[in-house]
Protein backbone atom coordinates (compact mmCIF):
# COMPACT_ATOMS: atom_id res chain seq x y z
CA UNK A 1 0.00 0.00 0.00
CA UNK A 2 0.77 3.62 -0.75
CA UNK A 3 2.39 5.28 2.14
CA UNK A 4 0.55 8.43 1.56
CA UNK A 5 -2.58 5.95 1.46
CA UNK A 6 -1.96 4.21 4.46
CA UNK A 7 -1.12 7.30 6.38
CA UNK A 8 -4.56 9.05 5.18
CA UNK A 9 -6.31 5.52 6.37
CA UNK A 10 -4.85 5.93 9.59
CA UNK A 11 -5.97 9.47 10.32
CA UNK A 12 -9.03 8.41 9.16
CA UNK A 13 -9.08 5.76 11.87
CA UNK A 14 -7.99 7.97 14.03
CA UNK A 15 -10.53 10.59 13.32
CA UNK A 16 -13.42 7.96 14.04
CA UNK A 17 -12.11 6.82 17.15
CA UNK A 18 -11.52 10.21 18.63
CA UNK A 19 -15.10 11.00 17.94
CA UNK A 20 -16.74 8.29 18.64
CA UNK A 21 -14.91 8.52 22.24
CA UNK A 22 -16.23 11.90 22.18
CA UNK A 23 -19.33 11.54 21.93
CA UNK A 24 -19.90 7.93 24.37
CA UNK A 25 -18.15 9.76 27.02
CA UNK A 26 -20.92 12.75 26.52
CA UNK A 27 -23.58 9.81 26.45
CA UNK A 28 -22.39 7.83 29.59
CA UNK A 29 -20.92 10.59 32.00
CA UNK A 30 -22.39 9.59 35.49
CA UNK A 31 -24.73 11.62 36.75
CA UNK A 32 -28.32 12.03 37.68
CA UNK A 33 -29.53 14.50 35.45
CA UNK A 34 -31.76 11.95 33.30
CA UNK A 35 -32.57 9.39 35.89
CA UNK A 36 -34.91 11.04 38.52
CA UNK A 37 -33.32 14.31 37.90
CA UNK A 38 -34.13 17.85 37.39
CA UNK A 39 -37.63 17.02 35.82
CA UNK A 40 -38.77 15.20 38.95
CA UNK A 41 -37.67 17.74 41.09
CA UNK A 42 -39.32 20.59 39.25
CA UNK A 43 -42.80 18.48 39.84
CA UNK A 44 -42.66 17.60 35.97
CA UNK A 45 -44.63 20.82 34.66
CA UNK A 46 -47.89 20.74 36.89
CA UNK A 47 -49.13 23.79 37.17
CA UNK A 48 -49.70 25.22 40.81
CA UNK A 49 -52.43 27.98 40.82
CA UNK A 50 -51.90 30.50 43.37
CA UNK A 51 -55.01 31.70 44.93
CA UNK A 52 -57.77 33.51 43.15
CA UNK A 53 -57.21 34.93 39.53
CA UNK A 54 -55.32 38.15 39.50
CA UNK A 55 -55.62 41.07 36.77
CA UNK A 56 -53.84 40.36 33.91
CA UNK A 57 -50.43 41.99 33.85
CA UNK A 58 -49.32 44.58 31.46
CA UNK A 59 -46.30 46.17 29.97
CA UNK A 60 -46.16 49.92 30.47
CA UNK A 61 -47.04 50.67 26.58
CA UNK A 62 -50.40 48.40 27.78
CA UNK A 63 -49.07 44.90 25.99
CA UNK A 64 -49.71 41.76 27.78
CA UNK A 65 -46.98 41.08 29.57
CA UNK A 66 -46.65 36.95 29.24
CA UNK A 67 -43.70 36.87 31.01
CA UNK A 68 -42.78 38.31 35.18
CA UNK A 69 -44.12 40.78 36.31
CA UNK A 70 -40.88 43.46 37.44
CA UNK A 71 -39.26 42.45 40.67
CA UNK A 72 -41.01 39.42 40.63
CA UNK A 73 -40.24 35.45 40.72
CA UNK A 74 -42.31 33.41 38.45
CA UNK A 75 -42.03 31.02 35.48
CA UNK A 76 -44.71 28.62 33.48
CA UNK A 77 -45.10 25.37 34.55
CA UNK A 78 -45.36 23.51 30.94
CA UNK A 79 -47.87 20.88 31.54
CA UNK A 80 -46.75 16.88 30.03
CA UNK A 81 -48.87 16.20 27.41
CA UNK A 82 -48.06 13.29 25.99
CA UNK A 83 -50.83 12.62 23.49
CA UNK A 84 -52.03 15.62 21.76
CA UNK A 85 -54.24 14.22 19.51
CA UNK A 86 -56.21 14.35 23.23
CA UNK A 87 -56.07 17.99 23.42
CA UNK A 88 -57.76 18.97 19.87
CA UNK A 89 -60.20 21.41 20.24
CA UNK A 90 -62.70 22.91 17.69
CA UNK A 91 -63.55 26.01 16.00
CA UNK A 92 -65.42 27.17 19.36
CA UNK A 93 -61.91 26.25 21.04
CA UNK A 94 -63.20 23.52 23.15
CA UNK A 95 -62.27 19.69 23.32
CA UNK A 96 -63.99 17.97 20.73
CA UNK A 97 -67.22 16.00 21.75
CA UNK A 98 -65.53 12.83 21.20
CA UNK A 99 -62.66 13.45 23.03
CA UNK A 100 -64.87 14.68 26.32
CA UNK A 101 -66.68 11.20 26.03
CA UNK A 102 -63.79 9.27 25.81
CA UNK A 103 -62.20 10.77 28.61
CA UNK A 104 -65.73 10.66 30.60
CA UNK A 105 -65.73 6.97 29.60
CA UNK A 106 -61.91 6.63 30.89
CA UNK A 107 -62.52 8.05 33.89
CA UNK A 108 -65.41 5.83 34.67
CA UNK A 109 -63.76 2.76 34.00
CA UNK A 110 -61.28 3.97 36.03
CA UNK A 111 -63.51 4.37 39.12
CA UNK A 112 -64.81 0.81 37.85
CA UNK A 113 -61.79 -0.47 39.11
CA UNK A 114 -60.64 -0.99 35.43
CA UNK A 115 -57.21 0.30 35.74
CA UNK A 116 -55.92 3.05 33.67
CA UNK A 117 -58.63 2.70 30.34
CA UNK A 118 -56.79 1.93 27.16
CA UNK A 119 -53.34 2.09 29.13
CA UNK A 120 -50.39 4.52 28.82
CA UNK A 121 -49.98 7.90 30.17
CA UNK A 122 -52.33 10.89 28.87
CA UNK A 123 -55.26 8.90 26.94
CA UNK A 124 -54.70 5.32 25.66
CA UNK A 125 -52.37 3.89 23.28
CA UNK A 126 -54.84 2.52 21.15
CA UNK A 127 -53.35 3.59 17.86
CA UNK A 128 -54.50 5.85 14.84
CA UNK A 129 -57.76 4.12 14.96
CA UNK A 130 -58.82 5.28 18.56
CA UNK A 131 -58.30 8.68 17.13
CA UNK A 132 -60.46 8.69 14.42
CA UNK A 133 -60.52 13.00 14.89
CA UNK A 134 -56.95 13.11 13.72
CA UNK A 135 -57.21 13.75 9.76
CA UNK A 136 -54.09 10.28 9.16
CA UNK A 137 -52.90 10.12 6.03
CA UNK A 138 -52.52 6.29 5.13
CA UNK A 139 -48.41 6.07 6.10
CA UNK A 140 -48.87 9.03 9.42
CA UNK A 141 -51.37 6.58 10.88
CA UNK A 142 -49.10 3.73 9.78
CA UNK A 143 -46.52 5.23 11.71
CA UNK A 144 -48.01 6.35 14.46
CA UNK A 145 -49.46 2.69 15.16
CA UNK A 146 -45.85 1.59 14.50
CA UNK A 147 -45.28 4.21 17.76
CA UNK A 148 -48.08 2.46 19.93
CA UNK A 149 -46.70 -1.17 19.61
CA UNK A 150 -43.60 -0.36 20.74
CA UNK A 151 -44.61 2.26 23.03
CA UNK A 152 -42.38 4.78 21.75
CA UNK A 153 -39.17 3.76 22.24
CA UNK A 154 -37.60 5.66 19.40
CA UNK A 155 -39.13 9.11 20.55
CA UNK A 156 -36.66 11.28 19.59
CA UNK A 157 -36.75 13.62 22.98
CA UNK A 158 -35.58 10.26 24.58
CA UNK A 159 -32.49 10.76 22.67
CA UNK A 160 -32.04 14.52 24.37
CA UNK A 161 -33.01 15.86 20.64
CA UNK A 162 -35.42 18.99 20.93
CA UNK A 163 -39.13 18.94 20.57
CA UNK A 164 -40.46 20.14 17.29
CA UNK A 165 -43.11 22.94 17.16
CA UNK A 166 -45.91 22.73 19.94
CA UNK A 167 -44.54 19.68 21.56
CA UNK A 168 -41.64 22.43 23.00
CA UNK A 169 -45.52 23.53 24.95
CA UNK A 170 -45.95 19.89 25.79
CA UNK A 171 -42.42 19.14 27.57
CA UNK A 172 -42.91 19.34 30.77
CA UNK A 173 -40.82 22.12 32.44
CA UNK A 174 -40.44 25.35 32.96
CA UNK A 175 -40.41 28.03 30.52
CA UNK A 176 -39.74 31.94 31.05
CA UNK A 177 -41.15 34.50 28.36
CA UNK A 178 -39.25 37.81 27.76
CA UNK A 179 -40.67 40.46 25.99
CA UNK A 180 -37.90 42.69 24.57
CA UNK A 181 -40.15 45.29 22.76
CA UNK A 182 -37.58 47.48 22.27
CA UNK A 183 -35.39 44.50 20.06
CA UNK A 184 -39.07 43.73 18.14
CA UNK A 185 -38.39 40.39 19.75
CA UNK A 186 -39.83 37.77 21.92
CA UNK A 187 -37.51 35.48 23.35
CA UNK A 188 -38.77 32.02 25.14
CA UNK A 189 -36.26 29.97 27.44
CA UNK A 190 -36.88 26.33 28.33
CA UNK A 191 -35.55 24.68 30.92
CA UNK A 192 -35.77 21.65 29.75
CA UNK A 193 -35.91 20.09 26.39
CA UNK A 194 -32.45 20.40 25.91
CA UNK A 195 -32.02 23.75 27.37
CA UNK A 196 -33.34 25.46 24.26
CA UNK A 197 -34.87 28.89 23.34
CA UNK A 198 -37.08 30.48 20.88
CA UNK A 199 -36.69 33.77 19.38
CA UNK A 200 -40.08 35.27 17.95
CA UNK A 201 -39.80 38.30 15.26
CA UNK A 202 -41.53 40.67 16.18
CA UNK A 203 -40.19 43.10 13.74
CA UNK A 204 -42.83 42.96 10.60
CA UNK A 205 -40.83 40.71 8.57
CA UNK A 206 -41.86 38.15 5.95
CA UNK A 207 -40.68 34.79 5.64
CA UNK A 208 -37.57 33.75 4.05
CA UNK A 209 -38.17 32.08 0.93
CA UNK A 210 -38.31 28.34 1.29
CA UNK A 211 -34.67 28.20 -0.66
CA UNK A 212 -33.17 30.83 2.58
CA UNK A 213 -35.11 28.79 4.84
CA UNK A 214 -32.84 26.43 7.19
CA UNK A 215 -35.11 24.12 8.54
CA UNK A 216 -34.88 23.55 12.47
CA UNK A 217 -36.34 22.04 14.78
CA UNK A 218 -38.20 25.29 16.44
CA UNK A 219 -39.08 26.54 13.04
CA UNK A 220 -38.77 30.12 12.18
CA UNK A 221 -41.39 32.46 13.69
CA UNK A 222 -42.57 35.58 13.33
CA UNK A 223 -45.01 37.00 15.73
CA UNK A 224 -47.66 39.70 15.96
CA UNK A 225 -50.33 41.52 18.56
CA UNK A 226 -54.02 40.74 17.50
CA UNK A 227 -55.79 42.38 20.46
CA UNK A 228 -54.35 41.26 23.60
CA UNK A 229 -53.55 37.77 21.82
CA UNK A 230 -49.64 36.98 20.50
CA UNK A 231 -50.45 35.11 16.75
CA UNK A 232 -47.13 33.43 15.83
CA UNK A 233 -47.01 31.83 12.55
CA UNK A 234 -44.36 29.10 12.55
CA UNK A 235 -42.40 27.60 9.45
CA UNK A 236 -38.86 25.75 8.26
CA UNK A 237 -39.44 22.62 10.33
CA UNK A 238 -36.75 19.66 9.87
CA UNK A 239 -38.10 16.20 10.16
CA UNK A 240 -36.19 14.91 13.31
CA UNK A 241 -38.56 15.15 15.72
CA UNK A 242 -41.92 14.04 16.65
CA UNK A 243 -45.13 15.87 17.22
CA UNK A 244 -45.96 14.20 20.88
CA UNK A 245 -44.84 11.63 22.90
CA UNK A 246 -47.20 8.95 21.75
CA UNK A 247 -45.77 9.30 18.03
CA UNK A 248 -48.03 11.26 15.94
CA UNK A 249 -45.27 12.17 13.00
CA UNK A 250 -44.70 15.57 11.00
CA UNK A 251 -42.63 16.37 7.79
CA UNK A 252 -40.94 19.23 6.79
CA UNK A 253 -44.45 20.61 5.33
CA UNK A 254 -45.53 21.62 9.01
CA UNK A 255 -46.79 25.12 9.45
CA UNK A 256 -47.83 25.80 13.35
CA UNK A 257 -50.19 29.13 14.16
CA UNK A 258 -49.90 29.85 17.42
CA UNK A 259 -52.45 32.05 19.74
CA UNK A 260 -51.44 32.95 23.14
CA UNK A 261 -53.57 35.05 25.24
CA UNK A 262 -52.81 35.69 28.85
CA UNK A 263 -56.25 35.37 30.70
CA UNK A 264 -55.12 36.19 34.05
CA UNK A 265 -52.01 36.58 35.99
CA UNK A 266 -51.61 33.00 36.90
CA UNK A 267 -52.82 31.24 33.20
CA UNK A 268 -51.47 30.99 29.61
CA UNK A 269 -53.68 30.34 27.24
CA UNK A 270 -52.08 28.28 24.07
CA UNK A 271 -53.64 27.51 20.89
CA UNK A 272 -51.46 25.45 18.05
CA UNK A 273 -53.34 25.17 14.68
CA UNK A 274 -51.19 22.45 12.79
CA UNK A 275 -51.20 22.65 9.28
CA UNK A 276 -48.90 19.78 7.56
CA UNK A 277 -49.92 18.68 4.12
CA UNK A 278 -47.31 15.96 4.24
CA UNK A 279 -48.69 14.05 6.84
CA UNK A 280 -52.43 15.06 7.55
CA UNK A 281 -55.53 15.46 5.15
CA UNK A 282 -56.66 18.70 7.03
CA UNK A 283 -55.35 21.28 9.63
CA UNK A 284 -56.50 20.58 13.60
CA UNK A 285 -55.93 22.60 16.25
CA UNK A 286 -54.49 21.62 19.77
CA UNK A 287 -55.24 23.51 23.15
CA UNK A 288 -54.06 23.58 26.40
CA UNK A 289 -53.65 26.19 29.66
CA UNK A 290 -50.16 26.66 31.12
CA UNK A 291 -49.96 27.36 34.85
CA UNK A 292 -47.30 30.14 36.92
CA UNK A 293 -45.07 29.13 39.34
CA UNK A 294 -45.18 32.37 41.08
CA UNK A 295 -42.10 31.18 43.42
CA UNK A 296 -39.64 29.75 40.96
CA UNK A 297 -36.73 31.29 38.59
CA UNK A 298 -35.78 29.29 35.42
CA UNK A 299 -33.28 26.09 36.99
CA UNK A 300 -30.47 24.56 34.77
CA UNK A 301 -31.43 20.72 33.50
CA UNK A 302 -29.36 19.71 30.91
CA UNK A 303 -30.53 16.55 28.86
CA UNK A 304 -27.52 15.53 27.19
CA UNK A 305 -25.90 14.43 30.69
CA UNK A 306 -26.15 10.75 31.30
CA UNK A 307 -28.75 9.73 29.12
CA UNK A 308 -28.56 6.29 29.67
CA UNK A 309 -31.42 5.43 27.70
CA UNK A 310 -29.46 5.23 24.38
CA UNK A 311 -27.34 2.61 25.81
CA UNK A 312 -30.47 0.84 26.87
CA UNK A 313 -32.18 1.42 22.93
CA UNK A 314 -32.23 -1.57 20.90
CA UNK A 315 -33.79 -1.43 16.73
CA UNK A 316 -36.70 -3.87 15.77
CA UNK A 317 -33.75 -6.66 15.37
CA UNK A 318 -32.12 -6.62 19.34
CA UNK A 319 -29.34 -4.72 18.34
CA UNK A 320 -28.23 -1.67 20.52
CA UNK A 321 -28.80 1.27 18.57
CA UNK A 322 -26.07 3.49 19.96
CA UNK A 323 -24.73 1.10 23.06
CA UNK A 324 -22.07 -1.33 22.74
CA UNK A 325 -23.11 -4.37 20.42
CA UNK A 326 -22.93 -7.80 21.86
CA UNK A 327 -19.82 -9.99 21.96
CA UNK A 328 -19.40 -12.87 19.33
CA UNK A 329 -21.44 -16.20 21.23
CA UNK A 330 -23.91 -14.10 23.74
CA UNK A 331 -27.18 -15.00 23.56
CA UNK A 332 -29.36 -13.59 20.72
CA UNK A 333 -31.03 -10.50 21.38
CA UNK A 334 -29.18 -9.71 24.58
CA UNK A 335 -27.41 -6.59 24.53
CA UNK A 336 -24.82 -5.94 27.37
CA UNK A 337 -27.23 -3.35 28.99
CA UNK A 338 -30.21 -5.41 27.88
CA UNK A 339 -33.16 -3.66 27.23
CA UNK A 340 -35.95 -5.62 28.16
CA UNK B 1 0.40 14.54 3.16
CA UNK B 2 -0.53 16.63 6.59
CA UNK B 3 -3.22 18.02 4.74
CA UNK B 4 -4.41 14.71 3.21
CA UNK B 5 -4.65 13.10 6.83
CA UNK B 6 -6.19 16.50 8.30
CA UNK B 7 -9.13 16.05 5.34
CA UNK B 8 -9.43 12.63 6.34
CA UNK B 9 -10.12 13.29 10.21
CA UNK B 10 -12.73 16.22 9.31
CA UNK B 11 -14.31 14.12 6.64
CA UNK B 12 -14.81 11.48 9.56
CA UNK B 13 -15.93 13.81 12.33
CA UNK B 14 -18.67 15.39 10.25
CA UNK B 15 -19.55 11.56 9.13
CA UNK B 16 -20.14 10.22 12.57
CA UNK B 17 -23.06 12.63 13.76
CA UNK B 18 -24.82 12.45 9.85
CA UNK B 19 -24.86 8.98 10.34
CA UNK B 20 -27.07 9.65 13.90
CA UNK B 21 -28.97 12.25 11.97
CA UNK B 22 -32.64 11.19 12.54
CA UNK B 23 -35.69 11.49 9.95
CA UNK B 24 -39.39 10.79 11.31
CA UNK B 25 -40.88 12.04 8.20
CA UNK B 26 -42.15 9.95 5.61
CA UNK B 27 -40.18 6.50 6.21
CA UNK B 28 -39.13 6.02 3.04
CA UNK B 29 -38.23 9.83 2.12
CA UNK B 30 -34.09 9.85 1.72
CA UNK B 31 -31.38 7.89 0.61
CA UNK B 32 -30.66 4.81 0.41
CA UNK B 33 -27.36 2.46 -0.62
CA UNK B 34 -27.20 -0.92 -1.09
CA UNK B 35 -27.07 -3.31 -3.33
CA UNK B 36 -28.88 -6.34 -5.56
CA UNK B 37 -27.74 -9.17 -7.33
CA UNK B 38 -25.48 -12.45 -7.12
CA UNK B 39 -23.22 -11.74 -4.12
CA UNK B 40 -20.23 -12.66 -6.22
CA UNK B 41 -21.09 -10.07 -8.33
CA UNK B 42 -23.22 -7.51 -6.74
CA UNK B 43 -25.17 -4.82 -8.87
CA UNK B 44 -24.82 -1.31 -6.56
CA UNK B 45 -27.89 0.78 -5.62
CA UNK B 46 -28.71 4.66 -4.83
CA UNK B 47 -32.00 5.27 -3.90
CA UNK B 48 -32.92 8.93 -3.71
CA UNK B 49 -37.16 9.46 -2.76
CA UNK B 50 -38.72 12.33 -1.73
CA UNK B 51 -42.21 12.38 -0.99
CA UNK B 52 -44.61 15.71 -1.59
CA UNK B 53 -47.58 15.04 0.45
CA UNK B 54 -49.45 13.13 -2.39
CA UNK B 55 -46.84 10.79 -4.04
CA UNK B 56 -43.74 9.53 -3.59
CA UNK B 57 -41.47 10.48 -6.49
CA UNK B 58 -37.52 9.18 -6.79
CA UNK B 59 -34.53 7.95 -8.95
CA UNK B 60 -32.76 4.86 -8.61
CA UNK B 61 -28.33 5.47 -9.44
CA UNK B 62 -28.70 9.37 -10.13
CA UNK B 63 -26.43 9.56 -13.02
CA UNK B 64 -26.69 9.07 -16.63
CA UNK B 65 -28.20 5.53 -16.36
CA UNK B 66 -30.53 6.68 -13.79
CA UNK B 67 -34.08 5.16 -13.58
CA UNK B 68 -36.63 7.24 -12.84
CA UNK B 69 -39.55 5.59 -10.51
CA UNK B 70 -42.95 5.36 -11.58
CA UNK B 71 -45.14 4.07 -8.87
CA UNK B 72 -44.51 3.61 -4.98
CA UNK B 73 -47.32 1.20 -3.77
CA UNK B 74 -47.55 0.48 0.04
CA UNK B 75 -48.90 -2.00 2.19
CA UNK B 76 -49.56 -0.76 5.60
CA UNK B 77 -51.12 -3.96 7.19
CA UNK B 78 -48.37 -5.13 8.93
CA UNK B 79 -46.81 -1.82 10.67
CA UNK B 80 -43.59 -2.89 11.87
CA UNK B 81 -42.81 -4.13 8.43
CA UNK B 82 -44.31 -2.61 5.70
CA UNK B 83 -44.78 -3.84 2.03
CA UNK B 84 -42.86 -1.68 -0.43
CA UNK B 85 -43.84 -2.47 -4.83
CA UNK B 86 -41.78 0.20 -6.75
CA UNK B 87 -41.96 0.36 -10.43
CA UNK B 88 -39.25 2.55 -12.08
CA UNK B 89 -38.13 2.66 -15.62
CA UNK B 90 -34.38 2.79 -16.50
CA UNK B 91 -32.18 2.08 -19.87
CA UNK B 92 -29.76 -1.25 -20.42
CA UNK B 93 -26.50 -0.91 -21.68
CA UNK B 94 -27.86 -0.70 -25.44
CA UNK B 95 -29.88 2.45 -24.31
CA UNK B 96 -32.98 0.51 -24.37
CA UNK B 97 -35.95 1.14 -22.08
CA UNK B 98 -35.61 -1.69 -18.79
CA UNK B 99 -38.31 -2.19 -16.16
CA UNK B 100 -37.71 -1.99 -13.15
CA UNK B 101 -39.96 -4.03 -10.67
CA UNK B 102 -39.19 -3.92 -6.59
CA UNK B 103 -41.11 -6.44 -4.16
CA UNK B 104 -39.48 -5.42 -0.59
CA UNK B 105 -40.34 -4.88 3.09
CA UNK B 106 -39.74 -2.01 4.68
CA UNK B 107 -38.24 -2.67 8.37
CA UNK B 108 -37.09 -1.06 11.07
CA UNK B 109 -39.42 2.34 10.68
CA UNK B 110 -38.34 4.28 13.63
CA UNK B 111 -34.79 3.39 13.96
CA UNK B 112 -31.91 5.43 12.17
CA UNK B 113 -31.00 2.86 10.56
CA UNK B 114 -34.07 1.44 8.38
CA UNK B 115 -33.85 -1.59 6.05
CA UNK B 116 -35.81 -2.32 2.82
CA UNK B 117 -35.19 -5.77 1.44
CA UNK B 118 -36.87 -8.14 -1.09
CA UNK B 119 -36.46 -9.09 -4.39
CA UNK B 120 -35.43 -6.78 -8.12
CA UNK B 121 -36.35 -7.48 -10.95
CA UNK B 122 -34.89 -5.25 -13.78
CA UNK B 123 -35.10 -6.34 -17.19
CA UNK B 124 -34.75 -10.27 -17.28
CA UNK B 125 -32.58 -10.38 -14.17
CA UNK B 126 -33.87 -10.93 -10.78
CA UNK B 127 -32.62 -11.56 -7.40
CA UNK B 128 -32.11 -10.18 -3.71
CA UNK B 129 -31.67 -6.61 -2.62
CA UNK B 130 -31.22 -4.77 0.12
CA UNK B 131 -30.85 -1.59 0.97
CA UNK B 132 -29.98 0.83 4.11
CA UNK B 133 -31.02 4.73 4.59
CA UNK B 134 -28.23 6.87 4.73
Amino acid sequence: MNNSVRTALTGAVAGVVFVATVWTSQVSTPLAAQEGGAAAAQGRGRGRQAGPAQPTPRLPDGTVNLGRVPGEKGTWNVPYITNMAMRVVGADGELLPEIVKLQQDQAAARAGGAGRAGGGRGGGRGGSKSEPWIPWMPWSAAVYDYNSINESKYDPEGYCLPPGGPRMMATPYQMEILQLPEHKRIVMIFEGATHVWREIYMDGRTFPSDAELNPTYLGYSIGRWEGDTLVVENKGFNENSWFDYFGHPHTDKMSVVERWTRPNKQTLHYAATVTDPGAYTRPFTVAWDIQLNPASELPEYICQENNRYLNRLEDDFGQPIFGPRPQPGSKPGASPRGTR
Amino acid sequence: MRRLVWIAMVVCALAVPAALQAQFGHPLKGQWSGEWGPKDKPNRLLLNFEWDGKEITGTINPGPSAAVVKAVVFDYSNPSSWGVKITAEGKDASGQPVLISVDGKLENIGAYMKHLHGTWTQGGQKGDFAVTRN
